[in-house]
C-alpha cells in the first residue's frame, strides 16, 4: 500500500509549477496545454504564503526599531583557497521538515524559492522523496580555485521595514580552472524588507534559517546563522558586469555538508563548523506583486552541457571572521 | 728460507689483519645501517585532495618515522590531531603518552610533516571538512 498522494500522471498544476522552476535549469518543457495554467498555478501557490501577514505589517515601517545591544559590525575574509560551487540537481526531502506525504509541510510559495509543493515531490530510488525538478541544492558540485572573500557588514535595523541602517560591502571571487575570474559585489541596495519571507531589513545576525523555519528555502536544512544578509548587487566576469541588478543572499552558518560534501538534512548539521555560502537565485522580485519571478542568472560559466548555469550557490569555508557590538 | 718465512709469516699476518678489519669494518657498517634505517627512513606521504580525502587514508609506519602531507588540491587544508578541537570525538585518536598536534592551515601546494615517537594509532582530521568526512590514520609500530 503506498501512503503517497502523488499522481501517476502529472496534472497541468504539476506542469505549470515544474515548468516555472524547471525551465530555470532546462528541465522541462511546458506542454502547450498547460501554458494556460500556469499563470493560475503559480498565483494560487504563492497566495498561500504564510508570511504574507506578517510582511504587509512590516513593510511600511518609516522608523524601525533598532537591535537591542546596539548595532553589530561583522567583518569576514576567505584570503586562499578554493570554494565549491553547487550544480543543479536533485534534492532529498529531508521528512522532518516536509511532513510525510499525507501531511506534507512547506508547500506554499514560489517553488523551490520559498516551498515544495506535494506535486513536485517524487519518489526517490532509496525510497524517500526527493524534487521532480534540479535546484540548486542538490548534491552535485565543483571545486574551483582562488576563492577570495571580503565582507564589511553592520546589522543596525532588527526588523523588515520600509527602511534601513543595515549595511553591505562584499565583494567575492574564483576562478574557473581556464583561468576565467567570477565576481559577485554586493550590496548597491539592501533589502529592506522580505518578499516571501523576512529580511529583518536587510542583514540579520544569529538566528534560524532555512528548514522548517520558514525564512528561505526549506531545502536548505534548518541551520543556525550568525549572520546573513539579503541585498543587491551585480554579477561579473573578467572584469565585465553581466548582469545587474540581482538579489544576493549571504549567511555565515552552521556547517551543513556530511561525507563526501552531499548536502545534509536536520539532523546532519555540525554545529562547530562554520561555512560561508553565497546565492545568487534565478529569481526576480516582482516588488509590486510581493512575490519571486522566473530569471536565470547570467553567471557565464558553461556546463558541461554546454548550457549556463543559471545561478550562483558558493561556499566559502577557510574563514577569518571578526564582530563588535555597539 | 727463513727470510721467505719471515716475509711469507709478515705478508700472513698483514693479510689476516686486513682480513678482520674488513670483516669488522662490514659488520659495523651492517650495525649502522640498521640503526640509521630505524631513525631516518624514508617518509611515508600522504596526499590532501579536492574530493576531501586523505589518500591513502591510513599509513603504518614504525616509531621514529616521518610523515609528509602534500596538498595537492585547490583548496586550504589541516592535519589535526586535537580532541579539543574536534567536532566529532570518534575523528580523534591518540596514543596515551602521545601530545597533539595541528598543522594550521596547509595552502594549496603546500607541505606538512610530523614525526611520530611514540606507537600506537593516530587518527586524524581536516578541521574545515570534518563534517564531509575528511578523517586519516596513522598507524606506527614500535
Amino acid at each position: 500500500m503506498s501512503p503517497t498522494p502523488f499522481k501517476k500522471r502529472p496534472t497541468p498544476l504539476a506542469i505549470a509549477i515544474a515548468a516555472m522552476v524547471g525551465l530555470s535549469f532546462g528541465a522541462l518543457t511546458p506542454p502547450a496545454a498547460a501554458q494556460q495554467d500556469m499563470k493560475a498555478a503559480i498565483k494560487k501557490m504563492q497566495s498561500l504564503n504564510q508570511t504574507r501577514g506578517y510582511l504587509d505589517a512590516h513593510k511600511s515601517v518609516k522608523k524601525p526599531l533598532g537591535l537591542l545591544g546596539g548595532p553589530i559590525t561583522i567583518k569576514l575574509t576567505q584570503n586562499s583557497g578554493g570554494v565549491f560551487v553547487g550544480l543543479p540537481a536533485r534534492r532529498a526531502l529531508d521528512p522532518t521538515v516536509f511532513g510525510p506525504p499525507k501531511m506534507p509541510r512547506h508547500y506554499a510559495g514560489s517553488p523551490i524559492i520559498t516551498g515544495v509543493p506535494p506535486m513536485l515531490r517524487a519518489k526517490a530510488a532509496n525510497g524517500g522523496f526527493q524534487t521532480k525538478v534540479l535546484t540548486p541544492f542538490g548534491n552535485k558540485h565543483i571545486v574551483l580555485p582562488n576563492g577570495r572573500l571580503k565582507i564589511s557588514a553592520v546589522d543596525a535595523t532588527a526588523t523588515d521595514a520600509a527602511t534601513t541602517k543595515d549595511k553591505v560591502k562584499m565583494v567575492a571571487s574564483w576562478q574557473d580552472k581556464k583561468g576565467n575570474t567570477y565576481q559577485v559585489k554586493c550590496c548597491a541596495k539592501m533589502a529592506a524588507h522580505g518578499l516571501e519571507y523576512p529580511t529583518f531589513g536587510g542583514v540579520v545576525t544569529n538566528v534560524i534559517m532555512h528548514g522548517f523555519t520558514g525564512i528561505g528555502t526549506p531545502l536548505m536544512p534548518s541551520e543556525f546563522a550568525y549572520f546573513a544578509f539579503w541585498g543587491f548587487g551585480e554579477i561579473d566576469m573578467n572584469g565585465k558586469v553581466l548582469d545587474k541588478p540581482r538579489l544576493i543572499h549571504g549567511m555565515l552558518t552552521e556547517y551543513v555538508r556530511k561525507q563526501g560534501y552531499a548536502l545534509g538534512w536536520d539532523r546532519d548539521v555540525t554545529p562547530t563548523r562554520t561555512q560561508f555560502h553565497l546565492m545568487v537565485p534565478p529569481v526576480k522580485p516582482d516588488m509590486k506583486n510581493g512575490v519571486f519571478r522566473k530569471a536565470p542568472v547570467k553567471t557565464g560559466f558553461v556546463l558541461p552541457n554546454g548550457k549556463q548555469l543559471p545561478f550562483w550557490h558558493v561556499m566559502f569555508e577557510t574563514l577569518n571572521v571578526d564582530s563588535t557590538r555597539g | 728460507m727463513s727470510t721467505r718465512h719471515g716475509v711469507d709469516r709478515r705478508r700472513v699476518l698483514a693479510t689476516t689483519v686486513a682480513g678482520i678489519a674488513a670483516f669488522g669494518l662490514t659488520g659495523c657498517t651492517t650495525k649502522l645501517g640498521s640503526l640509521f634505517s630505524k631513525t631516518e627512513p624514508s617518509a611515508p606521504s600522504v596526499t590532501m585532495t579536492d574530493e576531501l580525502v586523505f589518500k591513502p587514508r591510513r599509513v603504518t609506519i614504525r616509531a621514529g618515522q616521518t610523515v609528509e602531507w602534500r596538498n595537492d588540491s585547490v583548496l586550504v587544508h589541516t592535519v589535526t590531531a586535537d580532541p579539543g578541537i574536534a567536532a566529532k570525538a570518534a575523528d580523534v585518536a591518540l596514543p596515551a603518552d602521545a601530545k597533539a598536534f595541528n598543522s594550521g592551515n596547509v595552502k594549496p601546494k603546500g607541505k606538512f610533516s610530523h614525526m611520530f615517537t611514540t606507537p600506537g594509532t593516530y587518527r586524524y582530521f581536516c578541521i574545515p571538512h570534518e563534517a564531509a568526512g575528511m578523517v586519516g590514520e596513522v598507524i606506527v609500530k614500535p
